[in-house]
Parts: C-alpha cells; structure tokens; sequence
C-alpha cells in the first residue's frame, strides 16, 4: 500500500467511485431473481450513490491546481512496473461526472422496458459502469487497457441479450470492430513499455502515462504506436471510415444501451486522443494530424448528409452522433485552445444531448413499438408534453445557442478557422444540414395531421410519465445550465487543457 | 476622424464605456425573458388570462425602453450610447465573449420600434387568437421572441448578437408552425429556419474571421481597429460579405427570400411583428451596426447596394400579382428591405435606419390591418373574395389606407419622408442606377398597394354570401389606430426639416467613422437644389403609381385588367409563379439534395460498411481452421482476450526470467 495520496477524509475517494458499482453488482447476484423491483432499486441506489460520490470528488478538482488533483498509486505486478494508478483532474472528474449521471439515468430509464433477465440486466450495467469510470481514471497504461476490454463484455450482453431483432450481427460487428483496435493498441501498449525498459534499463514506470508522457522520442516507435492507439480510439468515437458498427449496433439496442453507448462509450475515443494516444506520441500525432482533420471534416458532413435520408429514427440520431463526433476530433488535432476547450465541451454536450434524444426515442417506442418516421406523423396533437420535451433536445443538438451544444460547436470550428479557414468553412455547412436532418425528421413525425398508425394506437400513445421527466429533467438542467454559463465547465479542465496542449506541442523537449 | 477616434480609443483602452446604463436597464431582457417562463410553466392553467403576464410584461418592458431610446435618439446618453457588462458567456483561455447591453442612437431607432410594435400586437393579440386553444402558447411565444429580439439589438458582443440571431430565429420557427396541427405551417417554419441557417452559415465565418484579426467580438473594439483602418483589402471584403450572407437570410433578401412569404402560414400578428416590422431589419441593423466594416471595402458596399435593389425591383414585381392578402404584404416587405440594403450600400445609413423606423410602423399597421379583414371575412385570404369591405369594416378601412398612403411615399405621410431619402441620397453618392430602379420600385410599390386596397376595399362585395362581415373588437382596432398615429407622424417628427432632423443628430456619431472611410460630408438640404428636384420626382413617381392603381382598382374592372395581363402573358405567369425561383430551390436543393443524400448512404451500405463485412466475410473463411475452437459467437470475443493474454504471457516468459 505504497503511494496513496489524496484522499477525502481518509478515503481513497476514486477506487470508491469506481468498485462501487461493481460491488453493487456482487451484492444484486445475491439478491434472488424473484424480486425484480428489489433489484431495480438496489441498482438506481447503487449508481445514484456513485453520482454523489463523484459529485463530491468535484469541489477537489477545481481547488487543487496541479494535474491530477487526487491520485491513488499501488505497485501490482512489480516485475513490468505496472502499478493501480487512478488520477483525476478537470478533464476526466467531468467525464467521470457524466458517466455516473448518465449511467443512474439509464438504470431508471430501464425499470419499465427490461422485463426478461432483469438481474443479469442490471449486473451488467454495474460492471458496465466501473469499466467505464476506470477507464477514465486510470493512468496506468495496462490498468487502462483492462477497463478498456472490461467495458466491452457488459455491452455486448446489453445489446445481444436485450437488444432487437437483429442483435446477433450487431453484436458481432461493433465487438470484433473494437476488438481489432483494441488488440493493436495492447501491442502498441507493449511496445513503448518495452522500449522504455530497453531505454532506462528497468520497468520502473514503463506503463505509467506521467512517467512516459514526453520519454518517447524513437521516430518509428511514435508513428507505429500513435497509429495503433489512434486506430482504436478512432474506431470508438466512431472516425469515418470506421463508424458503421454504431447505427446497427444502436438500432439493435435497447434504450439505455443506446444512451450509455451514444453519452459515455463514444466519449473513450476522445478521452483516448487527449489522455494517451497524443500526449504519449505527440510528434506522430502532429504528423498524423492533417489527415485526422481531413476524415473529421468528412464525418461531420458525411454523417449529416446520411442522416438525413434515414428511415428508422434511431439510425438517423446514431449518423447524426457520427456527425457530432467529428467536431470532437476535429477540436482535439487543431492543436490550439480554443479547438481543444471546444472539443471536450462537445463531448460533454454530445453526452447530455444525444442521450435525452435516445432517451425520447425510446419513450416513443415503448408506446409505438416502432421508428419508422414514415409512420409517424402529427404526434405532438396527442402528448404534446413529450413533444415541446423532444423539441428541446432537438433545438440543443441543433447547436442552438444558450443551450449548450453551440459554445463546443462554435470553439471548435474557431480552433479549426485558426489553423485553416478553409476547413472551417467545409466543417460550417453542418450548421445547415443539422437543421434540415433534424427539423425535417420533426415536422415528419409531430406535426401535421394525426397519421393512420399512431391514430390506430389509440389510447396507447400516451404522454410521457413522471419516471421519464425524471429521466429527462436533470439532462435538460444541464443543457440549460452549459448553455449559459459554459464557462463553469471549461474554467473546470483548464488546467487539464494547458497540460494537453503542453505535451502536444513540446512534449519532445524534456 | 480623428477626434472621435481618439475618444473611442480612449475610452475602449481604458477598459471602461463612455457611459453606464442605469441598473435597470438589464430589466428589458429579464421582463419578457421572465414572462416567457411564467407563461410557458403555467400559462396553460390560465386559460384565457393568459395573455395578462406577458402583456404586462411587455408593456413595461415598452415604458423602460422610451426611458432609453428617446435619450439616446436626443444624444443625452453621450455621443456613444452608454452600456453595461452583465457576465462572462463562454471562456476559452484568454479569449471571452460577454454578455453587456449597448443603448445608443441606434439601438434607440431599434428600441423604438421592437417595444411599440411589439406591445401592440400582444395586444392584438388578445382579441385575434381569443379562440385559439393554444392562446398561452401563443403568448409564450412571443415572449421569447420579444426576449431574443431585445437581446439582438441590444448586445454589445457579436456572438451575442449570433446567438439572439438565432434565437429570434427559433421563435419565428415556433411562430411560424404554431398550427402545428395543419401540414403546411411546419413545412413553412422548417424551411424559415434552413434557409436562414444558409446566411447564417456565412455569419459565423465572417466572426471567426473577427476573432482571427481582432482577437474579439467586441463590437466598440472591433469598429474601433476598423475605422483605424486595421482590417482592409480581400479580407475586409471577404469578412463584410460574410457577415453579411447572415443578414441576407434574416431580412430574407434575393436569394434567401424564399422562406419569407411562406412564413405568412403563421398567425397574422407574427406575421406584423416578427415577419414585417421586426425581425426581418435584424439584417439591416446588422450592417448598419457594422458599418464601418462594410464602408472598408467598396466591393462589398456594392454587393449590399446591388441585393438590396435589386430584391426590391425583384419582390415587386411579384406583389403585382399575388391574390393572397398577406402575400401582396409579404413581398412588399421584401421590397421594402431591399430598399434598406439598397441605401446601406450606397452609404446612406441614415435613411436606412429611418425607413426601417417608418417601415416597421405602417407594414406592422398594415399586416395588422389585413389581419382584421382576414378575421371580419372569418380566414378567407383570397383577395378575389372580397372586396367591398371599405363600408363593412370602416376603422380597419381607413387605418389600411393611411398604411397604403405612408407606404406609397406620398407627403406629408411617413413613408414619403425615408423613401425620399434614400433615393436622394443614392442619386448624390453617384449611384444612378439605384436611384433609377429606386423610383421605378417607389412608383410599382403605390400600385401594388392600391391594388391591394382596391380588390380588398372597393367595388362590389365577392365575399360568400354565409359570411357575416363585422368589424374587429376593440383590442384588434385599438392597434391599429395607435399604429396610424406615426404612419402618419414619424416621417415628419424624425426626418424634419431636411438632413437637420432628430435622426440625422442622433445617429451621425454613430455613422461617422463609415462615413470618413466613405468620404461622404454631411451637406445641408436644398429645397430649390438637386435635393427639391430630386423630391419632386419622387413624389410624381409615387403619385402616377398611385394614379393608375386607384382608376385601375376603383371599381370592378374584371375585364380591363384581364385584358392587360393577358398582353403581357408571359410576364403576368413569372410574377405569378415568383419568377419559378420556388420550383427551382426543390428542384436543387430538395430533389437533387435528396439524391445526393441517397447516393451517400448508398455508399455507406455498400461500400464502407461493405468493405467491413468483406474483411469479416475473408477472415471467417479463412479462419476455418480455427473452427474447431470457434465454435459461436461469444466464443469469438473470448478468443481476443485469449489471444491477448497469450501475447502477455510470452512477453513474461520472454522478458520476465
């Protein structure tokens, strides 16, 4: 137990933050699978617990101004080095922050549609969230790639367990997709750990993120390992070309996959970007970095354009997430303040956003037991609450200013403008095409005359339940709240941003 | 030049604005901002008290904006308006975008339209959608939009002003599709809204390209290094024409006009106040804001002189022909905003921002007015199935034509007094041709007008005969005739005497950095001059206009004016059709767009993700071998940590002994 640091009140505050869901997943096993609501509650309770934890971790990030404002530190496997390292600073406490929201939200969402299996359901998005925060919180390469395999078990059994129709080959593409990435990135993993030891003559440090952050310096070792990293990062944002496994693996999801997948899961490519792959490679990833902007510029006009010819309405938000990622990815490779401040607000926004849409799309399925937008028509005649609900959320993904996806939209496309006007005038037109996929798939489904099918429903299509609200509420709260005051959230990782842009620029200079 | 420069230089280096603001002046944003929210939580248990909160508020907001606008059109708040900083918006690194207000002359110019027009359609409002079941809605609403607005002419930041841009942009969506329960309202809203993302696209470069000279957003700074002749050349050029495909959208100019007169699916009185006398000058006061940037680059003056011509030649000619009441209107604003461009291109700020005053008062009057025709003949929009009215429906009748009067430009009424302004002063900046299409434009908008109050007003009745025509309540002709009063008087009040009045004090501060850039002088009116002979012809252009629409439409002339179009068939079917620029936006945009977006996800199927099922297909084949272990799905994803703790476990046996 060498090397603890930080903690609140004697505690280690992030292994809290992170084994409590998994202990809470140990504790429902036992729980006899007779007694679904008791585990239902027992899961909202345990990941409602988490969110507070995570909450209290906030005030400790923004007094502390190093790095990582609580660290845990305890050697595991001595002989390679490898050691439990967990840190947190602005970046990751709000990521951190995000998941455990996102992940109570989504248990809630679930007591009504998850029937079958409810105990296996809930296990598994437990272990779903722990994976997800140590992911976040690890700074340990081999801890890292851990969680990063970890997240993966628990989401294959949501989507092909509890998924649609045609779950089995969604399953299949989105794990074998992201275990290609995954699999080269734990060579790339090895290889710099190798070349460390090759370098320094021991192990001392050879997976740990701080010691390795700028050590890196053999040309060959950056590129090749900067391209296996931003390989599987790439595919989990998703980057054109690689984003065809997330509209099958969304439309075969159930809600709460599709949320956690679209708010959390998509965010590990980002975090990857900012916390891995560029710090630990920053000259390869400035060579490497015309051509990232390039396939950005392309998903974000490309996933607009797609969207707007699709069908199925879960589809139509899975190629707008594609979209919207771009400018993750784009913000991050501008390599300039504004691009990066931009890009973390997008991926915060992106998860506060795209999950209420999935989440409304699910609420409209659960009545409807369909998505297809040609069906649909005139619906806000009928529950006009989950209408205006969903008009929101639309107006937000729109980048709407005073909500908040317009400051990450607009610092992204200012950090790319700043680099190369011509970029930012290509990735700008999104503004258009947004509104027309969005607004068209709108008027489609709520306005108008009452369609023959959702006439047919009858008294089924009822308006949204005060369950949901609860669901939606704290996301629209935030959405507010950023909106109007982003700069709670970029004062919150500026520190995180000043070290990124550090390690990208000069990383090589120690 | 260099005075004023110094003053502001001064002023903006030492931190500090010219002037505060009272502290409650943040008072004309919380009111309708409040109002909205009370409105939207609970308006719908108010029924039809509904309308009490955001009148109310909205009045007040009415009496606090006179307390700063007329000071600030009188020049007591000093030369350059007075401000306060509220909050920091959005951060990144050193760079912040602020939230403060600005109150100068011309925000006062602005002020002073937005709240009167604004408090008279809320309540008209009262009386008009008294039996509408989303009454509350309708009220929240407008709130929001009167929030958005405000904020619009009122922020002293340029993201700000984007993000009320697109705020007054929602509004008018929501507006817009109010009936959302009919097919063509959506369709009218959503395309409101794409279009105006097309300009906006453009406006959002055009600050990016602000930031990357400037550093800021702040308006005073950034007007400052302009005038300071910091940014010139292409990229003075290119950022003005940027900045302003924004304000082509937003005032819907030629080729952004199409969503405006099928915005007119909403509600007539959104129609009068955001679709007429409001929002649609956002562009106009946009550039004139900006003018100093738009006066660096002559390029650029001459694209916003050649739009805003030609869109007004351009809208009215279609107003000949339009049937539908409210159209006629609708591209009579067109027309009339175009006029507003065509002045800021020439460089007569003044006159612009004085017939937008002018403009917003008597189209506000007279959008309201159509309203009350459209609710005595119960909805019908048809001018083919009136007529007749004037005796019917008299305070309507006769406020209409004292609207028809102020706009025809004919003396003593307002709109005779911007009008005349604008074409002078084109003709004496040395553009010819915008004074020559001015005056045709001046003598086509008194037909067009005539024709409207002929078919409308004259003649015999073409109204159903189940119809019972009567007169509006008091809340609808109230408005009406309180909007009358400055259709009649503005012109006069602001505008006299000639080149001296209280406009011209007011606002020359503001333009006179654009102006040094121009090198336009002030110069004093000359009744027996160019400037009297220049009057003249206008004022006859406007009469012969207004001659031939009255003999015209006086009566039923069915047959002479079929006989007309029927020579110049060809031209009747392009005014008819809006020269087919509609059909030609589906057939671009709609259809091949549609195409496109096909052959895109066309391409994602077979392609990209069909390059991913082949590499999945290749490896399952050939990893036939591997079946043995293989043997389903799960077992797949088993096989990868498999493999990789195998990789771990070498590199122990390797590495580790």
């Amino acid at each position: 137990m060498s090397g603890l640091t930080q903690f609140i009140g004697g505690l280690p505050i992030l292994s809290m933050i992170t084994l409590l869901p998994f202990a809470g997943a140990l504790l429902i096993a036992l729980l006899p699978s007779s007694r679904p609501s008791l585990i239902r509650v027992a899961a909202l309770a345990v990941s409602f617990t988490t969110f507070v934890l995570s909450l209290l971790m906030l005030p400790g990030i923004r007094e502390f101004s190093s790095e990582f404002a609580f660290s845990e530190q305890i050697s595991w496997i001595p002989s390679f080095g490898i050691t439990y390292h967990l840190g947190v600073d602005g970046l990751s406490g709000a990521l951190v922050v995000l998941t455990t929201l996102l992940s109570w939200i989504c248990i809630l969402a679930s007591f009504g549609p998850i029937q079958n299996r409810v105990k296996e359901y809930f296990i598994s998005f437990l272990i779903l969230e722990t994976g997800m925060l140590g992911v976040f919180l690890s700074l340990d390469l081999f801890l890292f790639y851990i969680f990063w395999e970890i997240v993966l078990v628990p989401m294959y059994l949501i989507i092909g367990i509890w998924g649609g129709a045609d779950r089995i080959y969604a399953t299949i593409k989105f794990v074998l997709y992201t275990l290609v990435g995954s699999l080269l990135m734990l060579v790339a993993i090895l290889a710099t750990a190798f070349s460390h030891q090759a370098a320094t003559g021991s192990w001392t440090g050879a997976f740990d993120l701080i010691a390795l952050r700028g050590t890196i310096t053999d040309p060959t070792l950056q590129a090749l390992a900067f391209g296996a990293f931003a390989l599987a990062f790439a595919i989990k944002v998703p980057m054109f070309p690689f984003h065809t496994w997330l509209p099958d693996a969304h439309v075969q999801a159930p809600t709460a996959g599709s949320v956690i997948l679209a708010g959390v899961l998509l965010k590990l490519g980002g975090y990857g970007f900012l916390r891995f792959a560029i710090p630990l490679f920053p000259q390869a990833a400035q060579d490497f970095a015309p051509l990232i902007i390039a396939l950005s510029v392309i998903a974000i006009i490309y996933g607009a354009i797609v969207a707007i010819v699709q069908t199925d309405l879960k589809k139509l938000i899975a190629y707008s997430s594609v979209s919207h990622m771009g400018f993750v990815t784009l913000g991050i490779f501008s390599f300039n303040q504004q691009g990066v401040d931009g890009a973390i607000l997008q991926m915060l926004n992106h998860g506060l956003i795209t999950s209420g849409l999935f989440l409304l799309v699910g609420i409209g399925y659960e009545r409807t037991h369909d998505r297809e937008i040609a069906k649909m028509g005139g619906w806000a005649s009928r529950t006009p609450v989950y209408a205006a609900l969903f008009g929101f959320f639309l107006f937000a993904s729109v980048g709407l200013p005073g909500l908040s996806g317009f400051a990450g939209e607009f610092l992204v496309l200012l950090g790319a403008f700043l680099v190369n006007p011509m970029v930012a005038g290509a990735a700008t037109l999104v503004m258009i095409l947004a509104a027309v996929y969005l607004l068209w798939m709108y008027q489609r489904i709520f306005t108008g005359p009452l369609s023959p099918f959702l006439k047919g429903l009858g008294s089924h299509l009822t308006d949204v339940t005060p369950i949901e609200i609860a669901t939606l509420a704290p996301l629209a709260a935030m959405i507010v709240a950023f909106g109007i005051l982003p700069s709670l959230l970029t004062n919150a990782f500026a520190a995180s941003v000043a070290q990124f842009l550090m390690y990208a620029s000069g990383g090589l200079i120690q | 030049m260099n005075v004023f420069n110094a003053l502001i230089r001064a002023a903006s280096e030492s931190g500090e604005p010219a002037a505060q603001l009272p502290e409650y002046a943040p008072l004309l944003l919380v009111l309708p901002l409040a109002g909205f929210l009370f409105t939207a939580a609970i308006g719908r248990r108010l029924g039809k008290l509904a309308h009490l909160v955001p009148l109310g508020a909205i009045v007040a907001t009415w009496g606090i904006a006179m307390s700063l606008a007329i000071p600030a059109l009188l020049g007591d708040l000093g030369e350059y308006g007075a401000s306060s900083e509220l909050f920091t918006w959005i951060a990144s690194g050193s760079l912040t975008f602020n939230m403060g207000i600005h109150v100068d002359a011309l925000t006062g110019a602005l002020l002073l339209v937005v709240t009167t027009v604004g408090a008279l359609v809320h309540l008209y409002s009262v009386g008009y959608m008294s039996h509408d079941p989303g009454y509350w809605r309708f009220f929240a609403y407008l709130n929001l939009f009167m929030f958005s607005m405000l904020l619009l002419v009122l922020a002293n930041n340029l993201l700000v002003v984007f993000a009320a841009w697109e705020l007054v942009g929602l509004s008018s969506y929501l507006l817009i599709g109010f009936w959302y329960t009919k097919r063509e309202p959506g369709l009218a809203a959503k395309k409101a809204f794409i279009t105006n993302r097309v300009g906006d696209v453009g406006f959002a470069l055009g600050l990016m390209g602000l930031v990357a000279v400037f550093g800021t957003l702040d308006i005073s700074t950034i007007l400052t290094g302009v005038a300071a002749g910091e940014l010139t050349g292409t990229a003075a050029t290119v950022i003005a024409l940027l900045i302003f495909c924004g304000a082509v959208g937003k005032s819907a100019q030629f080729p952004l006009h199409v969503w405006l007169p099928d915005a007119m699916e909403g509600p007539t009185p959104v129609s009068a106040l955001i679709h007429a006398a409001t929002m649609v000058n956002a562009g106009v006061y946009l550039v004139a804001r900006m003018s100093p940037l738009f006066a660096a680059s002559h390029e650029a003056m001459l694209v916003v002189a050649a739009i805003g011509i030609f869109t007004a030649i351009f809208a009215a000619s279609i107003a000949f022909t339009q049937t539908d009441i409210k159209r006629v209107l609708a591209f009579s604003t067109l027309s009339q905003l175009g006029y507003m461009f065509a002045a800021l291109g020439v460089g007569a700020w003044v006159p612009a921002i004085f017939h937008l005053i002018t403009h917003g008062f008597f189209k506000g009057l007279l959008f309201l007015g159509s309203g009350s025709v459209i609710h005595a003949v119960e909805g019908e929009q048809e001018m083919p199935k009136m007529g007749g009215l004037a005796k019917k429906i008299p305070i309507t009748y006769a406020t209409m034509l004292i609207g028809t009067v102020a706009i025809a430009g004919l003396p003593p009424l307002a709109g005779f007094w911007s009008k005349d302004e604008i074409l002078g002063e084109a003709f004496k900046f040395g553009y010819a041709w915008v004074w020559l299409v001015g005056m045709v434009v001046a003598g086509a908008t008194a037909f067009y007008m005539f024709r409207l109050m002929g078919l409308t007003f004259w003649g015999k009745s073409r109204v159903s005969e189940s119809v019972h025509v009567h007169e509006s309540p008091w809340t609808m002709t109230l408005p009406l005739i309180l909007l009358a009063i400055p259709s009649i008087g503005i012109g006069v009040l602001l505008g006299f005497p000639f080149a001296d009045g209280i406009l011209v004090h007011g606002l020359e501060p503001i333009f006179h950095p654009a102006n040094v850039l121009l090198g336009h002088e002030h110069e004093a009116w000359t009744l027996f001059g160019i400037d009297g002979l220049l009057m003249l012809a206008s004022v006859t252009v406007a009469s012969i206009g207004t001659v031939i629409g009255v003999r015209l439409f006086r009566s039923d002339n069915g047959e002479r004016i079929r006989a007309i179009t029927a020579r110049f068939q060809p031209l009747y079917v392009g005014s008819k059709n809006r020269w087919f620029f509609d059909d030609l936006n589906d057939l671009i945009f709609v259809r091949l767009g549609t195409r496109l977006a096909n052959a895109a996800w066309w391409f994602d199927r077979r392609v990209v993700d069909g390059a991913v099922n082949g590499v999945g297909t290749l490896t399952s084949t050939g990893g036939r071998g591997l079946r043995q272990i293989q043997t389903g799905r799960v077992q797949n994803y088993a096989f990868g940590i498999a493999l990789g703790l195998a990789a771990m476990a070498v590199a122990y046996l390797v590495i580790g002994s």
